[in-house]
């Protein structure tokens, strides 16, 4: 949803200064939003509603968490999230046995999952644009969870260069998606 | 480890590609430096981008129960019995109705967010209205939209509860989210990248209004 600049500002402001307000009013409005971020990493709506929660009781739990030069809290929160989901389920996946974990493993990536077909599309055109090295590297990354270590040793690349491909295919592709990447 | 830049970690903690004692060190010296907040918040806003194109659901009310629960404010310590019943007595003439009020005022205050960025782009924007056509039930509703399909603001009067927005085509419906009632009027911003040429407000599986979006 979009917002008036200085909501957003006001809002960082109080989110930095832990208000309470703040921290209650960025849930409301990022509620389902976080809840499908989680879920989509997850794919339950039980884990994935303990991710959600125990991201918001990390961050009020630690009053420095976000500084204002972290810009938006609407993606702060996207990432403190995510992150906590893609913490999960590697726990999850390391107690699954060999066989299990390759039942398990996504026989496609979930950017087919986009519930618009349209904005499907878009995701799935912006990585095909990607160079495949850094296509490889941030598909894995982003859709199956994976350390940069892990994908390091799976894509036979030094951790160095694989650093690299995700950091500038993260850039091309939300570049590609963001408002100036729009093609109408 | 606290005092080493985030350089092209900024990306790998935003995608969650560090493992977790990576992440946490990262993590520690995003509390004392500035510029590499900056740069991980930069990366942020770019796995935001991405991560906002997948499916979305709605979270579930007991999740935002928990939430309420946990940002609620740490209870007092225990009161001796008169005290107790003072406050007993008068959080039932004062609190409880104070307390409806202020779940009323949050739900319209959440819905005036929403209004505020519709009313934006209504103001900001040339954009057209069509109306719906309702098929059995009386309601009134119109979607205003732009010209590009960059964004669509569905307004409906007269409903007495929730009614999903749905777009139809190819023979199939593409749910886009709801329409939630307050104070008589629902309505329902949606920011879009692509132009859509049938909306439908359905309630549960049945379709109460169709219309057809000339571009």
């Amino acid at each position: 949803m979009a917002r008036a600049p200085g909501d957003e500002e006001a809002l960082a402001v109080a989110f930095a200064a832990h208000e309470r307000w703040a921290f209650a009013r960025a849930y409301r409005e990022y509620a389902s939003l976080l809840y499908s971020v989680a879920y989509n990493v997850v794919r339950n709506s039980e884990d994935a509603q303990d991710c959600v929660a125990d991201a918001i009781a990390r961050l009020w739990r630690s009053p420095s968490a976000y500084s204002s030069e972290r810009g938006s809290v609407r993606s702060f929160l996207v990432v403190c999230v995510r992150n906590e989901a893609i913490s999960r389920r590697r726990r999850q996946s390391r107690r699954l046995r060999l066989e299990e974990r390759l039942a398990a493993m996504p026989v496609e990536h979930q950017e087919l999952d986009a519930g618009d077909p349209i904005e499907r599309d878009r995701v799935r055109s912006a990585f095909a644009k990607l160079p495949e090295d850094q296509r490889a590297a941030l598909a894995l990354a982003f859709y199956e969870g994976k350390t940069h270590t892990e994908i390091a040793s799976e894509l036979k690349a030094p951790l160095g260069t694989i650093k690299s491909r995700i950091s500038l295919g993260l850039r091309k592709i939300a570049g590609a998606l963001g408002p100036d990447g729009v093609d109408r | 480890m606290n005092d080493a830049h985030a350089g092209e970690r900024a990306a790998l903690y935003a995608l969650g590609a560090l493992d977790d004692a990576d992440a946490a060190a990262l993590e520690a010296h995003l509390r004392v430096c500035a510029e590499c907040a900056r740069l991980v918040g930069e990366a942020e806003r770019d796995v935001d981008t991405i991560a906002s194109l997948q499916t979305r659901r709605r979270a579930p009310q007991e999740l935002n129960e928990r939430i309420e629960h946990l940002l609620a404010p740490a209870p007092t310590r225990r009161m001796p019995w008169p005290a107790f019943a003072a406050v007993a007595a008068a959080f039932l003439v004062g609190v409880l109705p104070s307390a409806y009020l202020w779940e009323r005022n949050r739900a319209i205050e959440d819905a005036m967010l929403s209004q505020s960025a519709a009313m934006d782009r209504l103001a900001a924007t040339a954009h057209r209205t069509v109306s719906f056509r309702p098929s059995s039930v009386a309601l009134a509703a119109n979607v205003m939209y732009a010209p590009d399909g960059s964004w669509y603001v569905i307004v409906v009067r007269g409903a007495q509860h929730a009614l999903q927005v749905a777009w139809m085509h190819d023979g199939a419906q593409t749910m886009l989210g709801d329409a939630v009632p307050h104070g008589g009027v629902a309505m329902l911003y949606l920011p879009k990248s692509h132009r859509m040429e049938q909306l439908a407000l359905m309630d549960g599986q049945r379709i109460v209004a169709q219309a057809q979006l000339p571009y």
